[in-house]
């Protein structure tokens, strides 16, 4: 009897802490806005489980940040959040290929005192293959949100920096507390891109293909040192550390891939055959110039993440303009046309060659994905296919198929649900679910009021419209037109050039306490460089920074708003 | 091992099957005057070439089933030219920011999208050697291609199984680019001395690979790999052709004794304005000399210069060539061989050879290509007029026996890729051929020639 009642005592006594505890936990979030529950059930929608397995009037259950239950015939839990599902159709997110997604661009190191240009520390150089993504990542970085808008609930990431900045990880779109949250699972590939060190070996494409041979080489080699020392020590010369040849010792055991930024057709063949040459798995990423390489990926087994970017359609000529126009004219006009038709038909070139590829938003501008994906089924991909080079095409190539790509029980609750069939114009996304935490967008109203808005926007914002620019180059003045637009919160733009050269789009735009930053690349003899602008806007003068970190070169921008405006 | 055989197999084997599928052609041409340069000229003959190579010469020659023929009633057939010195069809040219670089490959670099590759075949060239620029000491290795405009692999361009062979260079530009970075070569002393330095580091590099390749012990442990040396060690083995870009007398003999102490056999000049005065020392080690038909005064080391100076190399059996160095020159190198006619009195067959045979020996390729025998790759020029006649035209030119010029049906717009957003009106026929040349930088004020600010 006594036990009994030192039992009751107990357990009481164990129940009322594990009571506390509850409390303690809920008063831990005085701002309110942690879930209410992590259990969601989405009811009676459309979804689309994998590319061409599509249900209708199922339910989607989330528990635990997990796709508990998928079907036509599923028991919602009583503790479940309700999510209409009619008129609702589910997807599985998006998994991005490759890009900086997360990343915090470190600053330029700079030039050391008396640097031997020919031997450069590596750091300078750009050769860090041991760092990682994971020490970039920085949660307040606005490209998670952007990309998550955009159906994306995972990206594969990866360091900024010259011709090794180090190992991508995959990394989760969420909203969390610290950065390791975001870590779906760090170092899987090493990040590799044709771009030199500034005024130091190796300085072009010809000295990282000889410097990327020679690592590798070489860690082949160290990696047998270390082997044969940690299986048995005595009476051998001790390896000696070095972090760069041990960074490689995946790569050249074949574990880790490496992955390649090469738009340019050149580039992914450079890319293929330092593979050729060495043997490594291979990825490729922000490909932008396919479609003659369909037969090669395909028989090299090359995983291929396509870029999501895709040039400025073609102006066609019309009424005066075009009765002015000389035959030569017209000709060399018809071949834009046919390699913008390229540009815009390889993801279709690609999935009938039956290369698996997925996609990269390195390049693009978040808001302009979903056009790009409409352009490319118009020219010839299938939804299917579209579909899975966002979801299982990448999850396969990554290794994560097992828990993302699809929504099938088991998987993590990486969801994306719109208002309509998704490859439609007027799609819109209305939740993520991303790690099973969920995220609302509002759903605008389409055409008229969408423009009127816009309109309003631009008429209250100090950086919106058009800017004469002027901009001093070693090559003497360039100007022309800045013109600068909103869409949502998001500010995009593009460049124009007064002698002729085409137009920029501007990258990563951003307008904060009067600051105006953004980027632009520009094609300089077959090498793309970014150029990265940054100056103070007052009333309508700006008056900026370019900086090349290729170069390690920085001149004035001044641009003054046009009047009108 | 056994494995690592069949990979290696495997991959030669895969190497194999890329060349293969290099287009080779099929045709007949008619009734030409044909300049074999090494058999003579045969006036009324016919060339038949079958899978990419030349199968007959002769008169009166049926066409094989399905084989085109071609008319050349009073065309003149010779040799596809070799660009002993070329730098178009190459996204990049200089490593320069190192002074010895010779772990770089130009094969890693070819665009096969250069349009000045259709410009060359326009002007009769069928081969170039796509060198290193003139920046480093030791530059990279280059690769000799073929002219097979139209493919956008650049492993196609390649010519396969030609010799390897190295870009080096003395003088001005690489102690220019010494001095800018303030490194070493910052005068002629301090190239010798860096050329003498990276042998004897090569040789160190090679006696410690040949101990531990002899080394039995199974715990062994490696040396250090070294791309830049394993390049070193095969030129002092004889396994790559060297090709120094040169001006003066003295630094041309300077290399000579440079290669005699290390015992490195295969050597050609490039430029070598002065060669002239060193003709006899040439021909006694045995190098031979690229050169301009006339074209100096660009700097001052390339001053001392003539017009003879390939007559005067030829006459004391200096195996020489005539190059370009840029995307201009080489659409008429016809009329470079031609200005030897005028500067020296050489004969037909020994000015074409200078942009034939000659640069085919110079680059280890004369057993393919460089005259019109059989057996040899059907890379050939028709003209309209003597090649080498002011009012010479090429006409046609193939490669393997494929077309890849053809002055009747010759389009506009010869580029491969187009950028669908540039501007049209921007189109021009300029090239800024000037950029494909090594010697870019090579015009300096007089004022900047003698001052102390570098």
């Amino acid at each position: 009897m006594k036990l009994l009642l030192m039992k009751t005592i107990r357990a009481v006594f164990l129940m009322l802490l594990t009571v506390s505890t509850i409390g303690l936990n809920a008063q831990s979030d005085p701002t309110g806005e942690s879930a209410v529950t992590r259990t969601f059930a989405i009811t009676n929608a459309t979804v689309i489980q994998a590319p061409g397995k599509e249900l209708k009037g199922a339910t989607v259950v989330i528990k635990n940040g997990l796709i508990d239950a998928v079907g036509t015939n599923v028991t919602v839990p009583k503790n479940a959040q309700l999510i209409d599902g009619k008129d609702l159709f589910v997807y599985a997110a998006f998994i991005d290929g490759l890009s900086n997604t997360g990343a915090k661009r470190p600053e330029n190191m700079p030039r050391p005192n008396n640097l031997f240009s020919p031997d450069p520390p590596n750091d300078y150089a750009g050769i860090t293959p041991e760092r990682s993504l994971v020490d970039q990542l920085d949660i307040e970085s606005n490209t998670i949100g952007s990309l998550r808008k955009e159906g994306f609930a995972i990206s594969h990431s990866v360091p900024f920096g010259r011709m090794l900045p180090g190992s991508g990880s995959i990394i989760l779109l969420g909203d969390k507390k610290h950065a390791d949250d975001l870590v779906l699972s760090k170092d899987v590939s090493m990040f590799t891109q044709f771009a030199g060190a500034p005024g130091a070996y190796p300085g072009n494409v010809l000295g990282i293909m000889a410097k990327f041979r020679n690592l590798y080489r070489n860690a082949e080699n160290d990696k047998k040192h270390f082997d044969s020392y940690a299986q048995n020590p005595s009476g051998l010369e001790r390896p000696e550390r070095d972090r760069v040849t041990e960074a490689f010792f995946p790569v050249v055991t074949k574990q880790r891939p490496v992955i390649f930024d090469v738009s340019g057709v050149l580039e992914v063949q450079r890319a293929i055959r330092l593979q050729k040459d060495l043997g490594f798995k291979l990825m490729v990423g922000n490909v932008k110039q396919a479609w003659d390489l369909g037969q090669t990926f395909k028989e090299n087994g090359t995983n291929v993440f396509l870029s999501l970017d895709l040039p400025d359609a073609p102006k066609e000529a019309k009424g005066k303009d075009k009765d002015e126009m000389t035959e030569e004219a017209k000709r060399l006009e018809a071949r834009k046309m046919d390699f913008y038709k390229k540009y815009a038909g390889q993801a279709a070139s690609l999935a009938n060659t039956g290369v698996k590829f997925g996609f990269s938003s390195l390049d693009v501008t978040s808001n302009k994905i979903k056009a790009n994906l409409l352009t490319m089924i118009e020219n010839g991909l299938s939804e299917n296919d579209a579909l899975a080079a966002l979801t299982t095409n990448p999850a396969g190539i990554l290794g994560i198929d097992k828990i993302a790509g699809t929504v099938e029980a088991g998987k993590i609750a990486n969801i994306m649900i719109s208002n309509a069939p998704y490859f439609t114009k007027d799609s819109q996304i209305k939740f993520m679910f991303v790690d099973g935490d969920k995220y609302d967008f509002e759903i605008k109203e389409k055409s008229a009021a969408g423009n009127g808005n816009r309109a309003a926007a631009a008429g209250n914002d100090p950086v919106v419209g058009s800017w004469t620019y002027n901009f001093e180059t070693p090559q003497g003045a360039t100007t022309g037109k800045m013109i600068i637009g909103k869409e949502g919160t998001e500010y995009t733009g593009k460049l124009t050039s007064n002698d002729g050269g085409p137009d920029n789009d501007m990258q990563e735009v951003s307008y904060v306490n009067g600051t105006l930053s953004f980027s632009f690349s520009i094609d300089a003899g077959g090498q793309s460089v970014e150029l990265v602008v940054t100056g103070t806007v007052t009333g309508k003068q700006y008056d900026a920074e370019v900086s090349v970190s290729a170069f390690n070169f920085s001149t004035p921008l001044t641009a003054t708003k046009d009047d009108g405006q | 091992m056994k494995k690592n055989i069949l990979i290696l197999t495997l991959i030669l084997f895969t190497g194999f099957v890329a060349n293969a599928q290099v287009k080779k052609g099929d045709v007949l041409i008619k009734n030409a005057t044909v300049l074999t340069i090494t058999k003579g000229t045969l006036e009324n003959t016919d060339v038949l070439v079958r899978d990419g190579k030349i199968s007959r010469i002769g008169k009166n020659l049926k066409a094989p089933n399905g084989v085109q023929e071609i008319d050349a009633t009073g065309k003149f057939v010779m040799p596809g030219i070799i660009d002993a010195h070329s730098h178009i069809a190459l996204s990049a040219v200089n490593e320069g920011t190192s002074q010895v670089t010779a772990e770089v490959n130009m094969g890693d670099v070819i665009d096969p999208f250069d349009v000045s590759i259709y410009r060359a075949l326009a002007g009769g060239v069928t081969s170039t050697h796509a060198l290193h620029g003139s920046a480093n000491v030791i530059g990279g290795e280059s690769e000799t291609l073929k002219l097979r405009y139209g493919t956008t692999n650049p492993e196609e361009m390649k010519f396969e199984d030609a010799p390897r062979t190295i870009k080096f260079a003395l003088g001005e530009n690489p102690t220019r680019g010494g001095r800018s970075r303030g490194i070493q070569p910052s005068s002629r002393m301090g190239v010798e001395a860096m050329l003498r330095n990276s042998f004897n580091d090569a040789v160190a590099y090679r006696a410690k690979w040949d101990a531990y390749k002899a080394d039995k012990n199974p715990r062994k442990v490696a040396p250090e790999y070294d791309l830049r040396m394993e390049t070193l060690v095969d030129i002092l083995d004889g396994k790559v052709l060297v090709h120094c870009h040169s001006y003066r007398a003295d630094e041309i003999y300077m290399l000579m004794k440079v290669f005699t102490d290390f015992g490195i056999k295969k050597l050609t000049y490039q430029h070598a304005n002065e060669a002239y005065k060193v003709a006899s020392e040439l021909a006694e080690f045995g190098a031979g000399a690229s050169v301009f038909a006339d074209w100096w005064a660009y700097k001052l080391e390339v001053y001392w210069s003539t017009a003879y100076n390939a007559t005067i190399l030829t006459r004391n059996g200096v195996l020489t060539s005539i190059n370009s160095d840029s995307g201009e020159l080489i659409r008429h190198l016809f009329h470079e061989a031609a200005k030897t006619q005028k500067y020296g009195d050489l004969s037909d067959d020994e000015a074409l050879s200078l942009i034939t045979l000659n640069p085919a020996k110079q680059l280890g390729i004369d057993n393919r290509v460089g005259s019109i025998e059989v057996g040899k790759d059907a890379d050939i020029a028709i003209f309209e007029g003597h090649p080498l006649s002011v009012y010479a035209i090429p006409v046609m030119t193939f490669v393997d026996g494929v077309k890849y010029f053809d002055r009747a049906t010759d389009i506009d717009d010869q580029r491969i890729y187009i950028n669908p957003e540039e501007t049209v009106e921007n189109i021009s026929i300029f090239n800024r051929h000037d950029e494909d040349r090594c010697m870019e930088e090579g015009v300096v004020s007089f004022e900047a020639l003698f001052s102390n600010k570098k």
